[in-house]
């Protein structure tokens, strides 16, 4: 089968190891991956921790794919699509024939309509950048030493990310965000009040509520913002961290249905050609897209299921129309492809499901912590005994406890308010003093000992830890013990000075 | 006075055994270098066994009533001898299947795959310890080119900074070990890997380390995260990787989709644990100045089907910080069985000859063969690993007979109830064993055999030391040791393959056989091991007049035995579990084991000293669990999985997760943990997925009879069907 990948992003490079690993042994494919980018592959994720200076751009890197998995062509931008002729033009003027054809172009950086914009290029020396991409990455890095103040448009998971990496490095930053408070579409007021309070502390201040609506700049290099309400930031380096937008170009102009993104089905078709998948940040399946990676690799997967399904039909073309499967429909696992954690020194923000101002489903019950000052909000949605949502600042490890909760579907407490705090770790047990201590109580686990049975020893005329250990057996296994029965045995020792000379009966052990 | 060792596991106690009227032992811990002098209560109990009121005394045979009865061994054996023939003629070799087990001497492993290779000419042979350490084999073999559980005396993890212990219980498995762990302890540096707060755990309270209990089935995740935070922090030794390792390059690559937050949200393990436990192994390398570290891993993180991926993981992150071969630190699987290593040395592996051999290396063929005196062209190729042998046995074209030796499968394996099945569907089944274990007593002919302090042999413990077991006291009369077995068998089937009977001889043509393989044992004698208690493999046969080898203590000081030199650092990937949660089984079962007891149980359960500590499986189960399933400490739990059901009794305890609970398996009946757990198996290891599967739990509101009287369950019809095991097409 001849396979075209279009994009060699996180989910086009996964798409070739996943068809790799459906094929069936013996089987081989022609697939070529067209990659825009001159690098190769990389963890998308992480370029805001490229930013931050945790990682070198090399350190990134995607796992190579093994030989079989396909031809990779890197600086290889399509251009064209044409349907009828089954065929993908790139801008080297190469033709790639394809039997399927996977779209996983991704989305590009959203560049907000601010005056002034349009007179600076998005070039590294005009100040102005957006991160969708190593090479912004590398170029936003390039210009932190100078930059004394930078702006961040745009109070998103991105924003707040490459808000805290600049603010790391040193930069007076601030996240200019058109909505109520920063990460409106994860968080409530209570969650990103206390998200506001954590970025404040970590030197980033927040303008929520405000639009940029000029640039300023000298000399081809960007000066400040200008703000709605007419107040004006300086900066000497801005990140438009606006949102994305779905590369949908070659869908459009081949005439098939786009929206937002790519239109597809479950089964990640186009409904206008059984031959073109989308998966991404470019496709729009029925439950929408998250702008996650967890939600494209798990489309990967699925793709590759369904190529492998179909492939009798898509090689000899023939059923095409008759193939969907009612298992290619059923929607894909949630498996925490919807949760959000903010990534960056000092901050603990996590999202997943049902959380912010999202509608909250009847018969859920929704129970919140709240500790503004404490910088702490957790809040968690419970239905038919399963979490389905939860927001946690500085929830620690509340957070990864409530996730793994939510991307399992485990039970959870019929108190569900237990699921908002931990018993406190490590808390100090006052070491039982022998005279406390039940009878039934364990002292040596290796040899199944109690402190009866230690009493009973002494009352056998055992007087030393090497009796009682000869009587019992305590203390000869691991001997991790020794310290705990000595100190039975000097209690009877001083509690029974009797006992201690004659070997008459204690009552001190009753 | 005889100096031995223990019976039960790989940590191989020293002992004195002093004979005492009518057929027993006392029985004394002996200093040595790795138990110190102590002993836990399964090891000083281990005595009563010999005297066990069932002791088996006399071979049975099951009659045409369906009862086992007495026989005569000339008997019982004509009888096994003249029905393998018989359907050797009608199906071939491969329909006889042997099993043996962990536990046999080196001798009887050794003795056990020559004669399945010689004189059944089957190649179905293999044993119980594809259960506990195919995966460390597998994952070790491919990394460091060899598998010796821990490539260096178990003393040295006394001067380390750091130990990251994964899956490992090892304060209720091996309690003595625990003293190797004081130095880390008061240095603050024992890391606990499991998703229970195990015996283990707590030994890192009060800041002697750090607890890290991620969800079941996810440690893989949790490796590949430290190793990107290895890298990502700069922490990797970059010379030692450099000088010593081949594969950086692509494991950077992969570790670089395992990010700290993605790491998190598969492993439920939050992001500055993460980062801690990574610096904290690092601080302990040698390379930052640290005074060494190791990372161990146990079956815990082992028997899944992702094991040998798992411990491929361990490995690398002990490469990254540039550790194996090392001394003060390294990498080190604890082996479980009491002979597991030196078991999976000689020919009980379905793909193995003596000396650690692949089976299809022509040159190793030609070399066992010419020791055992037959044709390389008439030894077998490999065969099938435990879980698949059992699940042929009975089937259309699959085996007809199985020889069981120190094994009790019907217990012990996964998926039991479909074993069950499967031992009921053959036409033979011989079990060779000193006591009615629950698979003996299903057997068509039961062969009594000696215990370890009634016969001479070799152990290799988990450090790869070869011990001699020794012998206090004659064996009750009408019992034979397997060595002689299966020499009366090859005999009544006409071979003409010498099988000696003496230990010491049968020793030293391992010894020879063992020539120039990975674990060479051709320097060693029982002569040679009684003066010296310190030979770990390999120990080469010196050359004419040279001084003989002193063993290797520590492996990988110089090289990795692959051609240039080099560890090889393989990437892997986290899938998960074969059965994850679902709704309709909300919980992870774990299971595991308890310190009164030993595998499957068929020994400790004899002895009332450790069913008095121990008397029957308990559920741990989280409170906030119980409270929502309305349990009550001591109510009886219902246990449901595809494969059956199990009743055990709740104990409410703080130390599991709420999302899971945890059953020990050394019990039959309906509390067998076994019957729940899946048979799914790692695809390299063949090792089956003990350590997790979803499972449904409920308050048991039928009879308490059921707990003594299993069949109840099945008639009571909340057995499930036998869905994971099934005939092969």
């Amino acid at each position: 089968m001849r396979i075209v990948v279009v994009g060699h992003g996180m989910v086009g490079h996964r798409v070739l190891d996943e068809l790799a690993n459906h094929r069936p042994a013996g089987v081989t494919d022609d697939v070529v991956v067209l990659g825009a980018e001159q690098a190769e592959p990389y963890n998308r994720v992480l370029l805001s921790e490229v930013v931050a200076g945790r990682y070198a751009p090399a350190a990134i890197r995607l796992p190579s794919l093994g030989a079989g998995a396909g031809r990779m062509l890197t600086g290889r931008r399509a251009v064209a699509l044409d349907r009828e002729a089954r065929v993908v033009l790139d801008d080297a003027g190469d033709a790639h024939p394809y039997d399927a054809l996977v779209l996983a172009t991704g989305a590009a950086a959203r560049v907000p309509d601010v005056s002034g914009l349009a007179d600076l290029p998005l070039l590294p020396d005009a100040g102005v950048h957006v991160l969708r991409d190593l090479d912004d990455a590398v170029g936003i890095l390039g210009q932190v030493h100078e930059a004394r103040r930078a702006c961040v448009v745009g109070g998103g998971v991105l924003g707040v990310e490459i808000a805290l990496a600049l603010a790391g490095h040193g930069v007076a930053t601030t996240i200019v965000h058109g909505g109520d408070h920063v990460m409106d579409r994860q968080l409530g007021s209570g969650a990103g009040t206390a998200t506001t309070g954590v970025l404040e502390r970590a030197g980033v201040r927040v303008r929520a509520g405000s639009r940029p609506t000029a640039v300023g700049h000298t000399g081809g290099r960007v000066t400040s913002l200008t703000l709605a309400d007419g107040s004006q930031v300086l900066t000497d380096l801005v990140v438009l961290a606006a949102g994305t937008q779905p590369d949908v170009e070659l869908a459009r102009a081949a005439g098939l249905p786009v929206s937002r993104g790519v239109v597809v089905g479950a089964d990640l078709a186009s409904p206008g050609d059984p031959r073109v998948f989308a998966a991404g940040d470019c496709a729009q399946p029925p439950q929408g897209s998250t702008g996650l990676v967890a939600q494209g690799w798990e489309q990967a997967r699925r793709l590759a299921v369904v190529l492998e399904r179909r492939r009798a039909a898509l090689e000899s073309g023939t059923g095409l129309d008759a193939v969907a499967d009612a298992a290619d429909d059923a929607p894909l696992p949630a498996g925490g492809a919807d949760v959000v954690r903010v990534k960056g020194a000092g901050i603990d923000v996590v999202s997943m499901g049902v959380s912010g101002g999202a509608h909250r489903p009847e018969g859920s019950r929704r129970v919140a912590l709240e500790d503004p000052d404490g910088g702490r909000h957790l809040e968690v949605v419970v239905l038919d005994r399963r979490v389905i949502g939860a927001t946690c600042v500085g929830g620690g490890r509340v957070a990864s406890d409530l996730v793994a909760a939510y991307t399992r579907g485990t039970l959870v407490p019929a108190d569900p308010a237990q699921l908002l705090l931990r018993p406190v770790a490590g808390a100090a047990v006052e070491a039982e003093t022998p005279l406390r201590m039940p009878d039934g109580a364990t002292l040596c686990r290796c040899n199944s000992v109690t402190k009866g049975q230690v009493v009973a020893a002494w009352r056998d005329g055992a007087r030393s830890v090497p009796d009682v250990a000869a009587c019992t057996r305590a203390t000869t296994g691991c001997g991790g013990c020794t310290d705990a029965v000595g100190g039975v045995v000097e209690w009877l020792r001083e509690s029974d000075p009797e006992t201690a000379r004659d070997g008459a009966t204690s009552s001190a052990s009753r | 006075m005889t100096a031995s060792h223990c019976p039960y596991c790989a940590l191989q106690c020293a002992q004195t055994l002093t004979a005492h009227a009518p057929d027993g032992v006392a029985v004394t811990a002996r200093v040595f270098p790795t138990n110190r002098g102590g002993m836990c209560q399964k090891g000083w109990t281990s005595g009563s066994v010999l005297t066990a009121t069932d002791r088996l005394r006399t071979p049975l045979v099951r009659g045409t009533d369906g009862e086992l009865h007495a026989a005569t061994w000339d008997d019982a054996l004509d009888l096994v001898a003249s029905r393998i023939a018989a359907l050797q003629a009608e199906s071939g070799p491969d329909t006889i299947a042997v099993f043996g087990g962990g536990g046999l001497t080196n001798e009887k492993a050794y003795a056990l795959g020559k004669f399945a290779r010689t004189v059944l000419r089957t190649r179905f042979i293999d044993y119980n310890g594809r259960f506990c350490m195919a995966s460390a084999a597998a994952g070790a073999n491919r990394t460091l080119g060899v598998d010796r559980g821990l490539p260096f005396p178990l003393a040295d993890l006394g001067g380390a900074q750091a130990v990251l212990l994964l899956g490992s219980n090892l304060a209720e498995t091996m309690p003595p070990a625990v003293q190797h762990l004081a130095g880390v302890r008061a240095r603050g540096g024992l890391v606990v890997v499991d998703p229970r707060r195990s015996a283990t755990a707590s030994l890192t309270a009060d800041g002697a380390g750090l607890h890290v209990q991620p969800v079941p089935g996810t440690d893989l995740a949790l490796l590949l995260g430290l190793a990107h935070v290895v890298l990502a922090d700069g922490l990797a030794d970059t010379d030692y990787l450099a000088a010593r390792t081949t594969g950086l390059e692509e494991l950077r690559r992969s570790a670089a989709t395992w990010w700290p937050e993605r790491t998190e949200l598969v492993t439920g393990v939050d992001v500055p644990t993460l980062r801690r436990l990574a610096h904290l192994l690092a601080a302990a390398s040698p390379s930052r100045g640290g005074s060494g570290a190791y990372v161990l891993t146990g079956r815990g993180v082992e028997q899944s089907s992702q094991g040998t991926a798992t411990v491929t993981a361990a490995i690398n992150l002990s490469l990254l910080l540039g550790l194996p071969g090392r001394v003060g630190s390294g990498y080190g699987a604890i082996t479980g069985q009491g002979n597991g290593q030196g078991g999976r040395e000689h020919g009980q592996k379905s793909d193995q000859l003596p000396g650690y051999r692949s089976i299809e290396d022509d040159a190793a063929r030609a070399h066992v063969a010419r020791v055992w005196g037959v044709d390389p062209m008439t030894i077998p190729r490999s065969g099938v690993p435990a879980v698949e042998l059992l699940r042929r046995l009975g089937t259309d074209g699959g085996p007809r007979a199985l020889l069981v030796h120190g094994s009790n499968v019907v217990v012990s394996a996964p998926a039991a109830r479909g074993v069950r099945d499967r031992l009921a569907a053959l036409d033979l089944l011989v079990v060779c064993d000193f006591l009615p274990s629950e698979t003996a007593l299903l057997a068509d002919v039961v062969l009594p055999v000696t215990q370890w302090a009634e016969e001479e042999g070799t152990m290799t413990s988990l450090e790869g030391r070869v011990l001699r077991r020794r012998r206090a006291i004659a064996p009750p009369p009408g019992v034979r040791s397997e060595l002689e077995v299966v020499a009366d068998l090859a005999r009544r089937l006409g071979s003409t393959v010498a099988f000696p009977t003496e230990p010491a001889v049968v020793f030293d043509e391992l010894a020879r056989a063992s020539a120039g393989g990975r674990a060479d044992y051709s320097g060693l004698s029982h002569a040679r091991l009684d003066v010296e208690d310190d030979l770990f493999w390999p120990v080469p046969a010196a050359s004419d007049g040279a001084a003989s080898h002193p063993g290797t203590p520590r492996l990988f000081l110089d090289a990795f035995p692959w051609p240039d030199g080099r560890a090889r650092l393989v990437p892997v990937q986290h899938v998960g579990p074969t059965e994850d949660v679902h709704p309709g089984a909300p919980t992870y079962l774990v299971t595991g084991r308890v310190l009164a007891h030993y595998q499957s149980g068929a020994q400790t359960r004899r002895v009332a000293e450790l069913v008095a500590s121990a008397p029957e499986p308990l559920l741990e189960i989280h409170p906030l669990l119980a409270d929502l399933l309305d349990v009550e400490p001591g109510d009886l739990v219902r246990l449901t999985t595809p494969r059956g059901t199990a009743v055990a009794r709740a104990h409410l305890t703080t130390d599991v997760r709420p999302d899971t609970v945890f059953l020990p398996f050394h019990w039959s009946g309906a509390g067998s943990a076994n019957r729940l757990t899946t048979d799914a198996t790692d695809p390299i290891s063949g090792m089956p997925e003990f350590k997790v599967c979803a499972v449904e739990v409920a308050r048991w509101e039928g009879s308490v009879d059921v707990l003594d009287d299993e069949s109840l369950l099945d008639e009571l019809g909340v057995g499930a069907t036998a869905a994971g095991v099934g005939a092969v097409g």
